[in-house]
């Protein structure tokens, strides 16, 4: 295919065939303030343990002979927790108090299937009912079906809204549309055929996109590379969520995920690369809005389904378990550890107990950070750690 | 549970097909036709239309895949997924590729945990064979297959170290299902009984998933390891055995409903239809489990023609390259641009042999969004526009869209080969 065979479609012309006046995707954009949360999906079920390690411990030693992590490793934190040696490179936003933990998040009636917990998680709702993510009515309480992406190529549950889904972006670089040569107008007409039912539903899909696309284009040149990432693809993801804050498109959150941490076996091969490349993605990231002066409006929060179990399995891993840890990283964060050592010695079932509420901690992002109401979002009150300052 | 007294699933009133009617069926049933195969049905009764779609044999087309012969797993797992959207493409008989891969969105394996090819290969043959026996019997060679042994973990279930995974999904996802909040299908203990009878299956050869990729698994059952007990399950007490526990569940009187939800779903709408599904159901359980009947049924009803109805399923990324592929007459393909179509679909989100968990894809609107719109715009272009374009018969709106009148005036002065690109980026392409 020859470049000259295609033309790119203009922001303009992207505006008008997306149906979207100009300045109503302007007003859009300013609705929910100017911060933005970056969420991190740790997919898998990231054990907690060996990420914030009780190196205090003995009961943690004893129960993990082999996948352990050695003392002497640990990067010590406190008198008691420190984190995995592959944290490495976050240790400079803690050591400026950027970097907080929050320890023994889970929720009521624990549930160790992937898919049950995960779904727990992204619609905030631990009875399972409702079809419809925190962040798609975080969409919805702000009115803009673009204030929130998912870098990736599926749109996870907790971005799909009641009669939408937000975004998914699988690279910056790739979305934009390329219309070849001559067939402009036939699009134009053949978006604007007469239609009902799911091919209507397509159609304003195709727009949607559409406008997106452009909006994203448009502002995409806003971003001048601040730092050097490492290879990989959550590098990759992190950068490209850089470049969207850059380009002020009017997108509150973000949502990527890094995975597999379901680590049933060999857990201290994947973990750890795991982690390593977490904590280096992130440190880039950090360090990019840094040099363009964006960090003050950027803080990330992560989270995985559920921990592992407190003992290690046979094939020198884990099980799936239940409480585990969250993690926030930036300016507006206030540094250091909300909660408590993992208690080891009154497990459920060989699991950490759960001591906070997951959506306490959505809570405090929702109205502290983004300017929400979380008790709508959330479907209630929910006290968490505070964790932004 | 109140007693429903569901009559027969209606029939059609359709007597002779017409273009568009036989457009529908064939968009539903053999991912898409060209004009002549659209005209060949023109005129038939629906009844002898469906008939003779369901009246395939098993052969297979050659082809020049040789995943025994890959360096690695991970090359051998490639040309397997190849290889079979190959027999898509390409086989005189799609609607039993169709329906494999409908099947593989039901019985889920994956190739994250599933890497032998016999395995593999052995999987979809036996997707493509469920109306050579009734349902419990298709359940129970699912279960014993070493894919499915292997993917949820039966065949490390044994006596005095069970492992439930098998035992859950055969109720959640395969058979019964989990029920209404408050009339459950199943309780946890009967996912624990369950295991408990379905200890002692396993398989030899082939257990090495990097290295033996190339080696024939067997299934075998291990006495010694299978818990004799008695065992109470779903009701019934006994001490069953493997196949007594698939057969219990696949017999479960919730089964036939929710079988015939999926199969509504995949070929009728998405929008549930009790009293529709209801039907279904008793013409399943009526005859036995028998899904060819089962098909027949479904495929002659008032409601899989009701204008209603149609372009109301959405194209899976996989069904949209071979549904393009099958409109332009299944053009001749090089193994590298398979190769390529096969990636295509897994970044658009179905990559085959490999759904993203047990619970399969949930299909419907979740294939389209931002992203995967935009690797469909891509992927027309090159199915059409594109300089290696596969060399095949134009796109027609009747071929492309089910209606010959279609987007007329958008299409208007635009040559055959950018018709065929804006049809496939058409809303009405998108759906069956």
């Amino acid at each position: 295919m020859h470049r000259r065979d295609f033309l790119k479609i203009s922001a303009a012309a992207a505006y008008t065939i997306s149906g979207m006046p100009g300045f109503l995707a302007r007003a859009a954009a300013q609705a929910g303030g100017d911060k933005t949360l970056v969420v991190i999906q740790l997919t898998g079920g990231n054990d907690g343990l060996n990420t914030l390690v009780p190196y205090s411990n003995g009961a943690y030693y004893a129960a993990r002979p082999n996948i352990a992590v050695p003392r002497s490793d640990v990067l010590s934190l406190s008198r008691d927790l420190g984190m995995h040696p592959a944290l490495k490179p976050l240790m400079g936003l803690w050591d400026q108090g950027q970097l907080a933990w929050m320890e023994n998040v889970g929720y009521p009636n624990p549930n160790r299937s992937h898919f049950a917990s995960m779904a727990i998680w992204h619609t905030a709702d631990p009875s399972q009912a409702s079809s419809e993510g925190w962040i798609g009515r975080i969409s919805e309480q702000i009115g803009d079906p673009f204030c929130a992406s998912n870098i990736g190529t599926a749109t996870p549950l907790a971005l799909l809204a009641q009669n939408y889904a937000l975004p998914s972006i699988d690279s910056v670089d790739n979305f934009q549309v390329k219309l070849p040569g001559g067939v402009q107008d036939a699009f134009e007409a053949m978006l604007g055929s007469q239609r009902t039912g799911e091919a209507a539903y397509l159609e304003q899909a195709t727009r949607s996109m559409l406008s997106h696309t452009a909006r994203v284009q448009a502002n995409i040149g806003k971003y001048k590379a601040g730092a050097t990432y490492p290879d990989g693809k959550f590098a990759a993801q992190m950068k490209d969520i850089a470049r969207l804050i850059a380009s002020g498109t009017g997108q509150r959150v973000l949502y990527t995920s890094l995975g597999s941490f379901d680590t049933h076996a060999g857990q201290r091969s994947d973990q750890d690369r795991l982690l390593g490349e977490l904590a280096a993605g992130l440190k880039a990231f950090y360090a990019d809005l840094e040099t363009q002066g964006l960090a003050e409006g950027v803080v990330v929060m992560g989270f995985s389904e559920f921990g592992r179990r407190v003992a290690e399995n046979d094939s020198a891993g884990t099980d799936h378990g239940e409480g585990s840890v969250m993690f926030a990283l930036g300016r507006g964060v206030k540094g250091g550890i909300h909660g408590d050592s993992p208690d080891l010695e009154h497990l459920n079932q060989g699991d950490v107990i759960y001591k906070q509420d997951f959506r306490g901690v959505y809570a405090e992002g929702l109205k502290t950070w983004l300017g929400l109401d979380a008790r709508q979002i959330l479907g209630g009150d929910f006290q968490g750690p505070g964790w932004l300052s | 549970m109140p007693l429903t007294l569901s009559s027969a699933l209606p029939s059609t009133s359709i007597r002779q097909l017409s273009q568009e009617d036989a457009a529908h069926l064939l968009r539903r049933t053999s991912f898409g036709a060209t004009e002549s195969e659209i005209q060949a049905l023109v005129g038939h009764s629906p009844a002898q239309a469906a008939g003779s779609l369901l009246g395939y044999g098993q052969a297979v087309q050659p082809n020049r895949f040789a995943p025994l012969d890959a360096a690695t797993a991970g090359a051998a797992v490639k040309l397997v997924q190849a290889s079979w959207l190959w027999e898509m493409v390409y086989t005189p008989t799609p609607l039993r590729e169709r329906l494999a891969l409908i099947w593989s969105n039901h019985f889920v394996i994956a190739s994250d945990k599933v890497k032998n090819v016999h395995a593999l290969q052995d999987y979809v043959t036996l997707l493509r064979t469920p109306a050579l026996g009734p349902f419990p019997d298709f359940a129970l060679a699912v279960a014993k297959s070493p894919a499915m042994l292997r993917y949820l973990d039966n065949d490390q279930n044994r006596a005095g170290k069970p492992n439930e995974n098998f035992s859950r999904e055969l109720l959640e996802l395969f058979t019964a299902g989990i029920g209404a909040p408050g009339r459950p299908n199943y309780t946890e203990k009967d996912v624990l009984e369950g295991a408990r009878g379905l200890t002692g299956w396993s398989y030899q050869g082939g257990r090495n998933q990097v290295k033996d990729f190339a080696e024939q698994p067997t299934f075998v059952a291990v006495p010694k390891r299978h818990d004799g007990g008695q065992k109470t399950y779903l009701e019934q007490t006994g001490n069953f055995t493997p196949e007594d526990i698939v057969r219990l569940a696949a017999t479960h009187p919730a089964t036939p409903g929710r079988v015939a939800g999926k199969l509504w779903a995949a070929f009728v709408s998405s929008t549930p239809d009790e009293a529709g599904v209801s039907q279904l159901a008793r013409t399943f359980s009526q005859s036995g489990g028998d899904l060819r009947a089962t098909l027949q049924a479904l495929l002659t009803s008032e409601a899989f023609y009701a204008p209603a109805n149609r372009l109301s399923l959405y194209r899976s990324p996989v069904e949209y390259l071979v549904g393009a592929l099958r409109s332009m007459g299944r053009p001749a393909l090089d193994e590298k641009t398979v190769l390529g179509l096969v990636n295509t679909a897994a970044r658009m989100g179905q990559e085959l042999l490999h759904p993203p968990t047990v619970k399969g894809w949930d299909g419907g609107r979740e294939w389209i969004n931002d992203t995967t719109l935009l690797l469909r715009m891509q992927a027309a272009a090159a199915l059409t526009l594109g300089k290696n374009a596969p060399q095949g018969e134009a796109l027609t709106p009747l071929t492309a869209l089910g209606n010959p009148g279609g987007l007329s005036r958008a299409l208007r002065g635009l040559n055959p080969k950018q018709r065929g690109y804006l049809m496939l980026i058409s809303p009405e392409y998108q759906l069956i």
